[in-house]
């Protein structure tokens, strides 16, 4: 089947079911996308009226992880659907495990991706009149090369969980070799050339915590980050209190973050902030054997799970 | 009637406006185009539609000490003040609707108690203007009456032509500062560049998507405060700060002491968003904002109500930043659009 029907065919099923389970009362709400504000975009879109089905839609430009919309604080109506991607899938198995959402409130509508396009690569990339065929499924070529970075090397293209996939299961990359690539270049470097290339990132930082406020592992009511008294780090923009928020924030979300890719496509500067969560699941895959997390609901965290067989002594 | 200033001696006034100013130019960096410091050889951006951050944060940067302070047991209480910063700084490459966004930020920091520290870079501060020569599709300057050729507000006044520069003095200390480079100037003898003037004009035009249409909107939000239609928008926000960081017109800050649990310490104002849960967070817990509802029609109406009740200045330059940047796609030209529709079913109502 090519691209382009798979797009409307999935929106088409999509509007049927959402619809069916408006009517009936199987959920309160449907979380999904529709057509954003310009080419290129998608937004969110909460809907309870059965006959506002059509605003949904689905096609290669669904990038954001819509599961942070469970969270009670922004959705208090009842049981949800919700349109999930493959990696926004482990975004949901995230917030099940830490019991933030309960598996009876959310109906998970899974939809098998082949990669989401990067609206910052279209300007150079594509003119606009490329960009409306490739979002309503019309192009007839592909455009892997302005894929966002995270797509080049899916491990679950397919939703890990769900209630209904709309479309047939596409296979994950079996070449695993690339998995860490930017991660080995990186630890390649000496300790001067990581600090250099860190520093560079880290001094750009806004601190507009839209990296963690976009995050499904972070689900604190309070953050530390928000907290003045004491203020564990200051609202001082400097290379520090930057560096300190940055690490501090990938030591928490470390063994629990699903590598949705989510703070590198909401940074405004363009931190690559994933390459740290990164490493830190090659260090897992290496120390543990811990698959990425949230890939599979019963694989306890890594770091939240111990068994008294550990080779190591507790210190 | 502007001079000519050739693309070649582009490099020589930039090295020459850095003898007598810090300056700060538009430079491609990861992938963006920033504001950074001038280094001998370093050129401007030549495809930069606008900065991914605003020019504010050299009239009001995001982290600013305020004063110092010594407590000793014997003595009083010791203040020392920061003095207020003076250096000589140069913004070249300054597009309208941040130099508008300047003009808005002006009556917040120099009204009737003018603030020291942005006074003061204010006063020390030359702006050069670049007209644009193509909108973004998240631009609408012109949806606020902003014309992106004619630099408002700028010491200097430039615009890109095909071959050169058209260049102009508006204030005495851009006139000064012209004066010095008169030597890589021209004087526009065939008239040339009126012409070329009226086609990048056209060509600018035509970049331009369609505008939201703001004339009524504050109209109708002095009349309305409980809006549902809050609700809808605040579902989508994540509350993160990028809109007001980014924003050139967002000027909140906060301030507080850094002590190290001395009771020697230092006292800073840095920016704060109006999008963040503390942002209104009272001692004694109370928060007037509870929710994002309350923040970001706050955020909202401070862009298209609040701003202009204040100092007749709108709050929102359509510089497009937000628009491109929200990681939801929350967009203030869609939100200008469905306040007019909701104005069309509260007029059709009565």
């Amino acid at each position: 089947m090519s691209e382009k029907k798979a797009h409307q065919e999935i929106t088409a099923k999509l509007r049927a079911e959402c619809k069916r389970l408006l009517e009936t009362g199987t959920v309160h709400t449907v979380i999904g996308f529709a057509p954003g504000s310009m080419p290129g975009r998608t937004v969110p879109v909460f809907i309870t009226n059965p006959q506002e089905v059509a605003q949904l839609t689905w096609n290669p430009f669904c990038a954001a992880n819509l599961s942070k919309y469970l969270l009670d604080h922004h959705q208090p109506g009842g049981k949800a659907a919700i349109v999930v991607k493959g990696c926004d899938s482990r975004g949901i198995v995230r917030l099940l495990q830490d019991n933030q959402v309960l598996r009876d409130e959310v109906h998970i509508l899974g939809i098998p991706c082949r990669g989401q396009y990067d609206h910052r690569k279209i300007p150079g990339g594509l003119e606009v009149e490329e960009t409306e065929p490739l979002e309503q499924g019309t192009a007839d070529v592909a455009h892997p090369e302005l894929h966002l970075e995270k797509c080049a090397y899916c491990e679950n293209p397919t939703p890990v969980i769900y209630d209904l996939l709309l479309d047939d299961a596409v296979a994950p990359s079996t070449d695993s070799k690339g998995r860490f690539t930017e991660i080995t270049d990186l630890e390649a470097k000496t300790a001067q050339e990581k600090s250099t290339y860190w520093d560079d990132h880290f001094s750009r930082c806004l601190r507009c915590y839209a990296c963690r406020n976009a995050c499904p592992a972070c689900t604190c009511r309070e953050c530390v980050f928000d907290q003045f008294d004491p203020d564990w780090v200051s609202k001082r923009n400097n290379l520090t209190e930057n560096t300190a928020f940055h690490l501090i924030r990938a030591f928490h979300v470390a063994g629990r973050c699903v590598d949705c890719g989510e703070c590198d496509r909401v940074c405004p500067v363009q931190i690559p902030l994933r390459l740290l969560n990164r490493k830190i699941i090659k260090d897992l895959d290496e120390l543990f054997e811990a698959p990425t997390p949230g890939t599979d609901l019963n694989v306890k965290p890594a770091l939240g799970d111990f068994t008294p067989q550990d080779p190591d002594e507790f210190h | 009637m502007p001079a000519i200033l050739k693309k070649d001696n582009l490099q020589q006034l930039l090295a020459s406006l850095s003898q007598a100013y810090k300056l700060v130019l538009p430079v491609r960096e990861n992938g963006m185009t920033f504001f950074r410091p001038y280094q001998t050889g370093l050129t401007i951006d030549p495809d930069y539609i606008n900065t991914a951050t605003s020019p504010k944060e050299f009239l009001f940067p995001q982290t600013e000490k305020m004063l110092s302070f010594k407590y000793r047991e014997s003595a009083d209480i010791s203040i020392t003040n920061e003095e207020p910063h003076a250096e000589k700084l140069a913004v070249f490459g300054a597009r309208s609707c941040d130099l508008a966004g300047i003009a808005a930020l002006d009556p917040v920091f120099g009204g009737r108690f003018p603030d020291p520290q942005y006074s003061t870079r204010r006063d020390n501060v030359l702006l050069v203007g670049l007209g644009c020569r193509r909108a973004s599709a998240s631009c609408f300057c012109q949806a606020f009456n902003i014309d992106p050729l004619a630099c408002a507000g700028a010491d200097i006044a430039m615009i890109e032509l095909e071959d050169c520069f058209a260049i102009e003095a508006r204030t005495a200390r851009g006139h000064a500062q012209l004066a010095n480079f008169s030597q890589l100037l021209e004087e526009d003898h065939s008239g040339g560049v009126k012409t070329s003037l009226s086609s990048a004009r056209e060509a600018l035009n035509r970049s331009f998507g369609s505008l939201p249409d703001p004339a009524g909107v504050k109209d109708f939000l002095d009349r309305q405060f409980e809006l549902p239609y809050w609700e809808q928008i605040a579902s989508r926000c994540l509350g993160c700060g990028i809109c007001t960081y980014i924003c050139p017109t967002c000027h909140c800050f906060d301030i507080f002491d850094v002590t190290r649990g001395k009771p020697d310490g230092n006292r800073y104002r840095c920016w704060d968003s109006c999008m963040f849960a503390d942002f209104t967070g009272m001692a004694g817990g109370h928060n007037p904002r509870p929710t994002q509802k309350e923040r970001v029609r706050n955020r909202f109406m401070h862009k298209l109500k609040y701003h202009l009740d204040r100092y007749e200045i709108g709050g929102c330059v359509g510089c497009g930043r937000c628009v491109e940047k929200c990681p939801v796609n929350l967009d203030i030209r869609q939100i200008i659009n469905d306040i007019n529709k909701l104005q069309g079913v509260e007029v059709n109502g009565q």
